[in-house]
Order: C-alpha cells, then structure tokens, then sequence
C-alpha cells in the first residue's frame, strides 16, 4: 500500500517537474510554474501519507534502508522546496529542483527493498527520529544548494562569454542565484551540524559510543568539514563561480558517499542490524 | 443597392520620406475638421485616419476610395505616387498589422497601438466613426494584445542603453543601493546611465577629464561630479562603470581593475565600454567577478534581438490571418442576418393571418384543443419550409458568399426597409438580434 501511494506520489512529481520545464521552456506560460507548485505540494501530502503508512507497516524501519534513505531524501528535497519557494519568487529554479527530486526518487519505485532488524526501543528513541529528519534536510537543502549552483554555473557562461542566449534570458540574475547559494548552504550547514550531534547522542545511548569509526561517520564528518569551510570562505569574500562550484562539488560528495557507503551491505551500521554491538554483521535480511 | 466598403488609402516610413509625411500629418483640430470633412464627403458613411511620424493612413467606409485619395492629394501633391490602397479584408489586415506593430520601424514598438487607439477617440468623438470603425477597431486593438502576450514580439531590447539595462539586470537583479559610475562625457553614456536609473541606483558618480563639463554632465544625469583623479577610489565606489571618453587609449587598464578588485573584496563589477576606440582594456573581462562588455558585444545583442522579433512576426502574421479571417466572416453573417430575420418575419405574419382566417371560417366548431392544433399546423409548415433557406443562408454567410442574403432578399421580395425596420425592433427585443442592429451593405 505504501509502494502503491509512493507511485502515485513519483507521478505527481513527474506532473510538477513537467509543469517547471514547460515554464522555463516558456517563461510567458508562468501558469505552468504555477499548476507545477501545485502539483509538487499535492505529491509532497501524497509522499507524506505513503510514509506514515510505511512506518504503520514495518515500523520505523522504513528509514533504515537504501530505498527508505532515498524516499525520505525525496521528500525532505520537496518540502525544503516548497519553503524556499514561499521566500524566493524564483519559479525558474523549480526547473531544476524538481527534476532533481525525481532523480532521487526513482531508485524507491522499484521494490520494497531490504529491512533492517532494529530493536524497538531503539526507534523510540526521540533522539534518533530526530537525528533522521534534521540530517535529511541537511542533505536536502545541499541538493537544492546544487541546483540553484548550477544555475548560477550556467549564467555565468552565458554573461560572462556574452552569449546571451536561450539560458540568458531564462535563467535568474547572477546575484540572486549567487545570494540564495550561499544562505542555503549555510543553512543546510548548521541542520547538518544539528544532525550530527544529535547521531552523536544516538550512538552514545544506543552503541554505548558517540563515534565508532562507522563509514557512514567518517564519511559524515568529511561531509560536514567541507560545508563548514565553504561556509568560510564565503566569509573571506569567496562568492560566484567559485563558490557555485564548490557547492557542486559539495553535493557530489553527498552523493556519492551516501550511496556508496549503502550500497556496499554491512559496509554500514547505519543501514545494517542495530543491534547493541557495532559489528554485528550484514543487516538486510530479516 | 448602393455598396460601400472599407477602403484604406495611405503611406508610411516604407512609402515615402519624411517631406512627404510631414506636409498630410495631421494632430488635434486640424485632424478633426479633416475627419468632419472627409464623413461629410459624398458616399462616405464612415472615416477614420492614424497620422503619427512615420505613417497617415485614412480609412473609409464609402461607395469609392476617391474622398481618402483626395485627403492626401488636396495637401500636396507629391503624395500621389507614395500612395497604397487596400480595400475589403486587405484594408483590414493592414489595420490589424500596424495595431499589433507588424509595419513599424522597430517592430514590435509599444507606442503605436496607444496612437492608433487615440486615433480612433479622436474619430469616434467627431462622429466620423460610427459602429463599423467601432467594431474594426476594437477587434484590432483584440489582436495586438493576442500578438502582445501570445507571441515575444516586443521582447528583448532594441537599442543600447536598453541592452545595458538588461545586462546589468542579469548580473545584479537591481542596483538598489548601489552607484553608477559614468566616466567621460560622452553622449551614450549618458543615455545608458539614465536609463540604468529604472533599476533603482541611487547613486551616480560623474568623473571627466575636463571638470566644467564634467559638473555639467553630472546636473544632466542627476549625479554628483568627482575630479578625474578620484578614478582609483570611485572605481571601489562603483558597482557599474559606464565608460566613453574622447580618449584613444585605454582609459581602464587590467592593473587598474586588479588592484580595484582587491580593494572591492571581490564584488561584481560591471564594465560597459561605449567608446570607439575602446577606452577598456578587453582584458578586464577576463578577471574574476568582472563582466565586460565593448560596443561590439551590445550591438550584437540589439542585432540578434531584431532578428528574434523578425522570428516572432511570423507567428504574428498567423494570429493576424486568423483575425482578419473572423473579422471578415462575422462581417458577412451579420449582412445575411437581416435577410432571415425578416423572411422569418414576413412567414410568419402570413401564417398567423391564415390561421386567423381559417378559424373564424370554422371558429364555432372547433375546441380550444382544435383552434391550438391549426395555430400549430401553420407554425410548423412555416418551419417547415423555412428551414433549408436559413441553414443555406447561415452557411453561405460563414463561407463569405454574399450573393446569396441578396439573391434571397430579391427572391421573395424583401425590400431594405422592412430590413431595418425589423432590425432595430430586434435591438430593443432581446440581445441575440443586436447582430442584426446595423445593417451594412457589402460587396
């Protein structure tokens, strides 16, 4: 039930995505842009409600897998999104945000995916949801961070090599794709700090140990040295180009460990058998 | 049956030269008492004309096309060969052409619907436009707003200061509180500098070699003057630099914006270099956070945006077939529109008298149910029969065949007047026969 409301949520997505495209294809029709905000809300509520089903279906664990990761990525993507949205009067950015949020969603439409065997008391932990949710958005306003980047990466080329063409037009100023980087990426910085010390908390109350040398850890902490000197130098007047392709970079970095270190089983604890001992084999299988 | 229709004789920038144009441009009274003349003409029922700079163009509805030659030829002669005509739909998409901006100089220019709307005030307030002008013109004034908002027509700048302002736009979004800085005197800059004022800069900052005319620059533009040798500093000041001096050489060196740059911290710079020979240093451009830009590069824009509305005239020309193709079809449903209604009139009236007179014949030994049957009888046959003429005739009008309303009106001998006097009476009636409220004649 949950997979079947997830499909229905991922058509919706396709719905949004397809109404940004046609208004940055055509930036007269901004009712495009309009009926594609209406439909990435009504995905969002339908994402949600196939969620909370999952969680009803095999408890919390939902969050524990690859295809759970992603689906949670999605979404937090989508309402961050949708935030943005509200503050920003920058329809053109939906054309890449949205796309993005699909992007993330597809692996999840495939199957159930494995399970993780996670103690009961464990998913109580208030700590714990909370250290999912924060690190989500984290990486969700990353993500968008990314898209508005590339945005800023394309224009550059374009006024910069005085190209002035399709893009130029389309695109959003220099400045404010420039401005609206730098304040998600320092605002994905400190839910992403939040995140990691409320992981810190969990693993201390549930592994007896605030860090333990996991790969989803190490990877973290890279993660969040990164974002942190980007933030910076921002500081130090770092700004444009540069910065647009850090923060690529940055999220090509969440990326590729976050998939990497969950795509490798047992590689993680993070995503394998909570169990009160960190090496306690290969989760997945129940 | 006399036939009038819509003649337009006229000329334009394409046409003839200014000379020309400016002896027959006509404004205010003396267009007035030119229309007040031209609708009291012989044979004319209606008159319009658009005169601004580039074209005078008298639109009549009359018999012949004689009293708008004669608008142009009673002025001056030289008009005579400079002079197109275009009668019927030609006429009409020529007005729609001009309204959606389609024959302007600068195609897709914003003024020239404003001046053919006031045109037709002026027409309208004198009585020389009456409801077909009306109809004309609104419809026309309906297209140039499909044209407007359904095709770029009118996007994308078309001189260079505009150019600038967009350039500008894309990098910073707005310039509130931030300076522009004019160096040099020259007439472009200027321009560029005022029309950069939309953006919401409130500083601008003028620096010349020469100071009285750099004090005067900065009254003109609204600025404030600074010494020449204040460049260095004023180049930190700045956000947008606006550069065009008399001076061969480069007067912004890539040193210079280098070590402005340190100062700045970085922040974007924009160089717009109008001058010929450059005064910028095209190697600015190539530092980080520095946009450049020379003469050359804007006039490409200007270019390939005339090229984009040329592009964009295509679809327009489609919008304006479709228009005038309406227009024309509408036209001719409401001439046949006066035929039927009085056919209809006229059966029935026959059928109500027989039906009177049969039942006073048989009157006392019929029921009501029997009286109401043979009211029904004579009802039904008039629709009867009525029926094949009115879709044939409703067809014919929306296919542009005209002949046949006449064919029609001769055959069963409706004479003009009942025409309109049906019409009118149709009017006050409901408003599905205000169709039928003029009656136009038309070939």
């Amino acid at each position: 039930m949950s997979l079947t409301l997830l499909r229905l949520a991922a058509a919706l997505y396709v719905a949004a995505t397809a109404g940004y495209l046609v208004y940055f294809a055509r930036p007269r029709h901004l009712l495009a842009a309009r009926i594609g905000a209406w439909f990435l809300a009504g995905a969002f509520v339908v994402h949600t409600a196939s969620m909370g089903l999952g969680c009803k279906e095999v408890g919390g664990l939902e969050f524990f897998s690859l295809r759970g990761g992603f689906s949670l990525t999605g979404w937090t993507v989508a309402v961050m999104y949708l935030l943005v949205q509200r503050f920003y009067h920058l329809p053109a950015v939906g054309a890449f945000v949205t796309p993005l949020v699909l992007l993330i969603l597809a692996p999840t439409l495939v199957g159930e995916g494995h399970q993780a065997e996670v103690a009961k008391e464990t998913l109580q932990n208030p700590a714990l949801t909370f250290h999912i949710f924060t690190a989500a958005a984290g990486v969700a306003l990353f993500a968008i961070a990314f898209g508005v980047a590339l945005m800023y990466v394309l224009q550059e080329r374009e006024v910069k090599g005085k190209k002035f063409g399709a893009l130029f037009s389309r695109l959003p100023p220099l400045q404010s794709l420039d401005t609206l980087t730098q304040r998600l990426v320092r605002l994905g910085f400190v839910i992403f700090t939040v995140a990691l010390l409320l992981g810190a908390f969990t693993a201390k109350a549930v592994w007896k140990s605030a860090w333990s040398w996991d790969p989803q850890q190490i990877t973290s902490l890279v993660i969040w040295l990164f974002y942190g000197a980007l933030v910076q130098v921002r500081h130090a007047g770092w700004h444009g180009r540069r910065f647009a392709l850090l923060t690529m970079a940055g999220f090509a970095l969440v990326v590729v460990t976050r998939v990497g270190v969950r795509a490798v089983p047992g590689l993680t604890i993070h995503s394998g058998s909570y169990s009160n001992t960190p090496a306690a084999g290969p989760g997945g299988t129940p | 049956m006399s036939r009038r229709q819509l003649f337009l004789v006229g000329l334009s920038h394409k046409s003839a030269p200014i000379e020309v144009r400016e002896r027959v441009a006509l404004t205010g009274d003396e267009l007035r008492a030119a229309l007040s003349d031209l609708k009291a003409m012989q044979g004319v029922e209606e008159a319009f004309v658009v005169s601004t700079c580039n074209r005078v163009e008298v639109f009549v509805q009359s018999e012949a096309l004689d009293p708008a030659r004669l608008f142009f030829t009673s002025r001056t002669e030289q008009a005579e060969e400079h002079l197109y005509v275009k009668e019927g739909p030609e006429a009409v998409r020529h007005l729609f052409r001009v309204a959606s901006s389609l024959d302007s100089m600068v195609v897709g220019e914003q003024q020239i619907l404003g001046q053919v709307k006031e045109a037709y005030g002026l027409a309208s307030g004198v009585q020389a436009a009456g409801g077909f002008m009306s109809r004309l013109c609104n419809r026309a004034f309906a297209t140039a707003k499909r044209v407007r908002t359904e095709t770029d027509i009118g996007k994308g700048a078309t001189s260079m200061s505009q150019v600038a302002v967009d350039l500008v736009e894309k990098i910073f979004g707005d310039l509130k509180g931030r300076a522009i800085l004019l160096v040099g005197a020259g007439k472009m800059g200027a321009l560029s500098a005022k029309a950069l004022k939309v953006l919401g800069a409130d500083t601008i900052l003028v620096t010349n070699r020469s100071p009285e005319r750099g004090r005067q620059l900065a009254e003109q533009v609204g600025g404030t003057f600074h010494p020449w040798e204040e460049l260095p500093r004023l180049l930190v000041q700045a956000t947008v630099v606006i550069v065009s001096t008399g001076a061969p050489t480069f007067v912004l060196t890539a040193a210079m914006i280098k070590a402005a740059m340190k100062l700045r911290r970085h922040r974007d710079l924009c160089l717009i270099d109008l001058a010929v020979p450059r005064n910028v240093d095209p190697a600015c451009a190539d530092l980080d956070n520095v946009y450049g830009y020379d003469v050359d590069d804007m006039q490409k824009v200007v270019s390939a945006n005339h090229e984009a509305r040329r592009g964009e005239a295509v679809r327009a020309e489609a919008i304006i077939e479709a228009e005038v193709q309406a227009f024309t079809q509408e036209r001719e449903a409401r001439a046949a529109l006066p035929v039927l209604a009085t056919l209809r009139q006229r059966a029935e009236k026959i059928a109500r008298a027989e039906a009177e007179r049969t039942l006073s014949a048989v009157g006392g030994k019929l029921d009501e149910k029997g009286r109401r049957s043979v009211e029904a009888m004579a009802q039904a046959i008039v629709n009867k029969l009525l029926h094949g003429p009115t879709s044939r005739l409703k067809e014919a009008a929306a296919a542009g065949d005209t002949s046949l309303p006449g064919a029609a009106a001769a055959l069963f001998g409706l004479d003009e007047q009942e025409q309109s006097s049906r019409a009118s009476r149709g009017r006050e009636g409901n408003g599905t026969a205000r169709a039928a409220a003029s009656p136009e004649n038309h070939t």
